[in-house]
């Protein structure tokens, strides 16, 4: 699935969620949710490139190579969604708002394993959008696994110098500072660098970048991501006009 | 021909009360290396991003005094791990991510691609992933991907922190190296011992002001040993109670001794 084209991968990833939402529950919401979770299992990105010897990018952090790791992340993100709702909500009015948010996350999260960011900047730059744009979003992207990788590294520091993640939930709280405020404070400083190392490297607001490997946008995927388009649009449209649909 | 020229600028960075740079006039000419050296919180790196227009442009705070360039800058910091741009598959990929964003054609990319991969002996690693490199080979990494930007005026901060005595030698060669080709080089670091041969000046900052200019035989000088800023060998030859004036380097001590 990686191998598609970038808007390929977005236009999947933006059209289950929305079947999810506009298709009548729990049939719709069921077989988007069912589509997503098994989306997950299919092949992820490519290594993503990352920072440092030890800082990883998308596909290299744990938990987040294709297959069975993607999926788990998926679930274990949806889940606490299915408690709250039960806890405020009829069974029924659960399981609806429950597969559309299932459909969203796993949505995501195999979006973020599948689509490797510099392949969406090549694609987006190659299309005309500005470089900085593409970076944004593709930054974007990769920021939870990087942080994700950059809280794992922590967390094996702190248990070096003896700070333990288990026991009681005063010890998990002390060692849950111990990680939070390493993480924010690093990425923060990270933050200011990488944006003189960016702006030195040129990338500037307004570029026009030189694609360097676009990737290829066959005719096939084109026509397939209008099908998705419009078959959003015509259950969006039948849903407006024909009440008894939903 | 200048390639910089800082005329009584001070710098204060965002919500600071006193400026991190207090009046430095500078200039740094084409074919020309100037060392910045001084002890920690000397105002270096600062001096040097303001050189690059990153100061206050991209950091915020304030600038008095006047900075021109006369050439496009590029600025190699001291954490290649910050400097990666995270959207290159391969070694190769990351070095054209600059000239890519200049909108350069392709072929003229891929030149000068080459070239750099070429100067810091990094054409063995050019299909790896940059996630998978040592510290030492991102550092190369990120200096190439600098160089291949051929910017006429280019800045160091600590560029050898990271490279091995090889590596470190291979990097001194290469500064060398371009300023023969006319590039205009602004270097701080604390490998003193590297500066006799890479140096044509040294610029000694001291609580963000110039205290002091002169040729490299400046880190043989009293006063910049007192301040810990000498060679190795000036150190040790001081260290041993040998009177003044202390030789710069090995060479000379031999003479000197003899």
């Amino acid at each position: 699935m990686s191998r598609l084209h970038p808007y390929t991968l977005l236009a999947i990833a933006g059209a289950l969620p929305a079947f999810a939402w506009i298709l009548p529950p729990p049939s719709g919401g069921t077989w988007t949710a069912a589509v997503a979770l098994v989306l997950t299992l299919t092949p992820g990105a490519k290594l993503t490139p990352g920072a440092s010897p030890g800082t990883t990018g998308v596909g290299s952090s744990p938990g987040w190579r294709p297959g069975l790791g993607v999926f788990r992340t998926a679930v274990l993100t949806a889940a606490p969604f299915w408690l709250f709702l039960l806890l405020l909500h009829d069974v029924p009015t659960t399981i609806a708002i429950g597969l559309r948010i299932t459909t969203m996350v796993a949505s995501f999260v195999w979006l973020v394993a599948a689509l490797a960011p510099a392949r969406l900047v090549e694609a987006m730059v190659a299309s005309g959008w500005s470089a900085s744009v593409a970076y944004l979003l593709a930054a974007t992207l990769s920021a939870v696994p990087m942080l994700k990788a950059r809280a794992q590294r922590i967390v094996e520091a702190q248990r070096c110098r003896g700070l333990s993640p288990r026991g009681g939930v005063a010890a998990r709280m002390r060692a849950l500072r111990a990680l939070a405020l390493p993480l924010v404070l690093s990425a923060l400083h990270e933050v200011d660098e990488r944006a003189l190392a960016l702006e030195t490297r040129g990338l500037v607001p307004g570029i026009r970048r030189t694609p360097l490997a676009p990737p290829p946008d066959s005719a096939v995927e084109r026509a397939a991501r209008w099908v998705l388009l419009l078959a959003c649009l015509f259950a969006l449209v039948r849903r407006l006009i024909a009440p008894g649909f939903s | 021909m200048r390639s910089l020229l800082l005329d009584r600028a001070s710098f204060w960075y965002p919500a600071t009360e006193s400026p991190t740079l207090r009046d430095v006039s500078l200039d740094v000419a084409q074919g020309e290396v100037v060392a910045l050296v001084g002890a920690l919180g000397a105002g270096a790196s600062t001096l040097l991003l303001v050189a690059a227009d990153l100061a206050p442009r991209v950091t915020g705070g304030r600038l008095a005094g006047s900075v021109a360039r006369r050439d496009r800058s590029g600025i190699v910091l001291p954490t290649p791990w910050t400097q990666v741009s995270g959207m290159a598959f391969t070694v190769w990929d990351e070095i054209a991510f600059g000239p890519a964003n200049l909108a350069w054609p392709a072929h003229e990319i891929a030149r000068q691609v080459d070239r750099a991969l070429e100067h810091l002996q990094l054409a063995p690693l050019a299909s790896r992933d940059p996630a998978t490199l040592s510290g030492g080979e991102l550092q190369r990494v990120i200096i190439a991907a600098i160089l291949a930007m051929d910017p006429g005026l280019v800045l160091f901060d600590e560029p050898a922190a990271e490279l091995d005595a090889d590596g470190a030698g291979m990097l001194w060669r290469l500064i060398r190296l371009l300023a023969r080709e006319g590039k205009a080089v602004l270097l701080a670091t604390s490998a003193l011992d590297a500066l006799p041969d890479v140096a044509d000046r040294v610029v000694w900052l001291e609580g963000g002001a110039i205290r002091a200019v002169g040729t490299p035989d400046l880190l043989a000088d009293v006063a910049t040993c007192d301040a810990g800023l000498g060679t190795s060998t000036a150190t040790v030859w001081r260290a041993a109670g040998l009177p003044a004036p202390y030789p710069l380097t090995v060479a000379q001590a031999v003479r000197g001794w003899r």
